[in-house]
């Protein structure tokens, strides 16, 4: 398998994985006829061109040369880990902190000194509150004691 | 004398106080993002799009498209000081730009491409207001198989022409018409894909999928990427002042690139960067001393600069007229109206007058914000490159985060906008383009409407597609330009293929 287009062939696989299990999903809503299409008609000739797509996507990869593929997983996860933290905190620490949070969360990625950092948190969350609670009058609340 | 009238009423519309700071913010937004490489139109006015839901359609709209034009002015600025194009569309600005700046003409070169952009747009809105009228006449002929039938054209030529492969770019068109059909089925009232979570009866929402597959993939794919090269140069008023020889050596350009752009830009699926391309290579082959080229020749920055502002008016052609978006910079638009209830069509010139002109007539004044925003005030977008990615970054990121949270006061947006943000970066690694996804999910659930509606009038006939005229000849056009471009890739693949062979055989010798 050296040397292959991987690329292609990951996505034309996963294309026709999605392709394939839409299919056989749609199957439980009532497919219906040309003139009276049910909910599922639409949704299976989709999946199914789309495992069709796939196929003409991955066996061409095959007989190709193809690079690696470098994933950024440092910026992935941390980006990620921002996400959920703001996610999961905003509805209790309130907007300041939890802003701050992901900020700091979010720039583990880059290399930021700890003191610009935290500077850098502060500033955003009170250029958030500024913006949203302020200026668009987004009505979520503000601090944690504000619920 | 109808079309007066009616751009009165846009004028009265678009001078509402209100109107006019939208399209300021717009087109201030726009010149932000269109400076700063890394973040293209598509992120900024998926940023924006919550916002929409706060303010009256009209403003909306405004200060969408204000972003989306004022990207094609600021993005000319990284392309001249950096050679990095500040969207795709300026992409080509580099190539004569950086060389001028090279030679100490920074000054001229950010002169000349913004006036060569006041130029193009002014003629990009001329020719919108001048095609619109006859448009929507042609538009309320169609049918609902004829509408089918356009949009098959709409959505097989930006996933074909634009991208290297016809099939990845088909695919993802497909998987987006597909993720469209997510939640309840407006014909049957069956919930499709929910997968049993109360909140997926309402399908995806467009704002976690345009922040997830533009804002989240683009900062995780920028935030490694070094970007140095401090811009000390200092532009001046005077630095700017072009000598009598480029205002001379430009204005033909300038024309020829703003019919191009204007020409492909209301064209679906080529858009904004395919003009700027088409409209260098066609100055590089007229010209009389062709290599110049690539050393700072005027021309090569005020054509394509024109070309892709004409393009960014006319891009609102089809969108306004027909309803169907041309690209899925338009389809975001068309989704910001829809979200207000409004539905685009050749019905909304007569149904809202005030946003139609209204919107044409901010074009006009939006362009003089941003001569004023891109002259007098170049100092500080220049000064705005300085500012590195690691510090701007977490500020999107937490301005993203909060639009998705306000739109619907959930959580659950956002660990939609989580998983798409991966699912957005997985197909960056693939080379996988997310435009004809979101353009495939916008259109789709219209394109399944339209679908079974002409079935169910043609008693589920399916030629109705092809006897209807104007349906057949749309279908025509796909069909030549699907087996056109995978002729094209299968012929560019041979290619490669006996190249490399003729090395081989090179190098066994």
């Amino acid at each position: 398998m050296k040397n292959r287009d991987t690329r292609d062939l990951i996505g034309g696989i996963a294309l026709i994985a999605i392709g394939v299990f839409a299919a056989i999903h749609a199957r439980q809503y009532e497919f219906g006829e040309l003139q009276r299409m049910g909910p599922g008609y639409f949704p299976t000739v989709l999946g199914i061109i789309l495992a069709i797509l796939g196929v003409l996507v991955a066996i061409p990869a095959l007989f190709r040369e193809g690079t690696s593929i470098k994933i950024e997983w440092h910026s992935l996860v941390w980006v990620m880990v921002s996400i959920l933290v703001f996610a999961v905190l905003l509805n209790h620490l309130g907007m300041i902190f939890t802003s701050a949070l992901a900020v700091i969360a979010s720039s583990m990625a880059s290399d930021i000194k700890w003191k610009a950092r935290l500077i850098l948190s502060g500033c955003i969350a009170v250029i958030t509150y500024l913006i949203f609670s302020f200026g668009l009058g987004m009505v979520i609340p503000v601090w944690p004691w504000s619920y | 004398m109808e079309t007066l009238d009616s751009l009165y009423i846009g004028l009265q519309a678009a001078l509402q106080p209100n109107i006019l700071l939208y399209c300021f913010f717009g087109v201030f937004l726009g010149t932000f993002i269109g400076v700063l490489p890394g973040i293209g139109p598509l992120a900024a006015i998926s940023l924006l799009l919550p916002i929409t839901y706060h303010i009256e359609p009209t403003a909306a709209i405004v200060m969408l498209a204000g972003v989306y034009y004022g990207a094609e002015y600021g993005g000319s600025t990284a392309s001249i000081l950096l050679n990095l194009p500040g969207t795709a569309a300026n992409a080509v600005t580099c190539l004569d730009g950086h060389p001028m700046a090279k030679q100490g003409r920074a000054g001229v070169a950010l002169f000349m491409t913004t006036i060569a952009s006041l130029i193009g747009g002014m003629i990009g809105v001329f020719a919108l207001i001048l095609f619109s009228p006859s448009i929507v006449e042609i538009g309320l002929k169609f049918g609902p198989a004829e509408y089918f039938a356009l949009m098959i054209l709409g959505l097989i030529s930006a996933s074909t022409l634009a991208s290297g492969s016809p099939a990845k770019g088909m695919a993802m068109v497909v998987f987006g018409l597909l993720l469209g059909t997510i939640g309840t089925d407006i014909n049957s009232g069956v919930p499709r894909f929910d997968f049993g979570i109360a909140e997926m009866m309402d399908g995806i929402s467009l704002v976690g999928l345009a922040m997830g597959l533009f804002g989240i993939s683009e900062i995780i794919n920028s935030i490694t990427i070094k970007r140095d090269g401090k811009i000390t140069e200092k532009i001046t008023m005077r630095s700017m002042m072009p000598t009598k020889k480029d205002v001379q050596d430009s204005i033909k350009p300038m024309l020829r690139g703003s019919g191009i752009g204007g020409f492909f830009g209301a064209l679906p699926g080529t858009g904004a960067a395919i003009a700027s391309f088409i409209s260098y290579a066609v100055e590089k082959k007229i010209a009389k001393d062709p290599t110049r080229f690539g050393k700072g020749a005027i021309e090569g920055i005020t054509a394509p600069e024109s070309a892709n502002n004409a393009a960014a008016q006319t891009a609102f052609i089809p969108t306004l007229t027909l309803g169907i978006p041309g690209s899925a910079t338009m389809a975001i638009m068309l989704g910001a109206l829809i979200i207000h209830g409004i539905q685009p069509g050749p019905m909304l010139m007569s149904e809202q007058p005030t946003l139609f002109w209204g919107l044409i007539v901010s074009f006009f004044i939006g362009n003089i914000f941003l001569v004023i925003l891109n002259i007098p005030l170049i100092g500080m977008w220049v000064s705005l490159l300085n500012i590195p990615y690691r510090i701007l970054y977490p500020a999107i990121l937490v301005f993203i985060m909060m639009g998705v949270y306000s739109v619907h006061n959930s959580s659950f947006d956002l660990y939609v906008v989580a998983i798409i943000g991966i699912i957005g970066y997985g197909m960056s690694l693939l080379r996988f383009e997310a435009a004809p996804l979101l353009l495939g999910f916008i259109l789709g659930p219209l394109m399944e409407e339209n679908l079974r509606r002409a079935l169910l009038l043609s008693r589920g006939d399916m030629a109705t597609f092809i006897d209807r005229p104007i349906s057949m000849w749309l279908l025509i056009i796909s069909g030549l330009i699907l087996a056109w471009s995978f002729f094209g890739s299968f012929r560019s693949h041979l290619r490669k293929k006996t190249l490399a062979k003729e090395q081989a055989a090179a190098g066994n010798a």
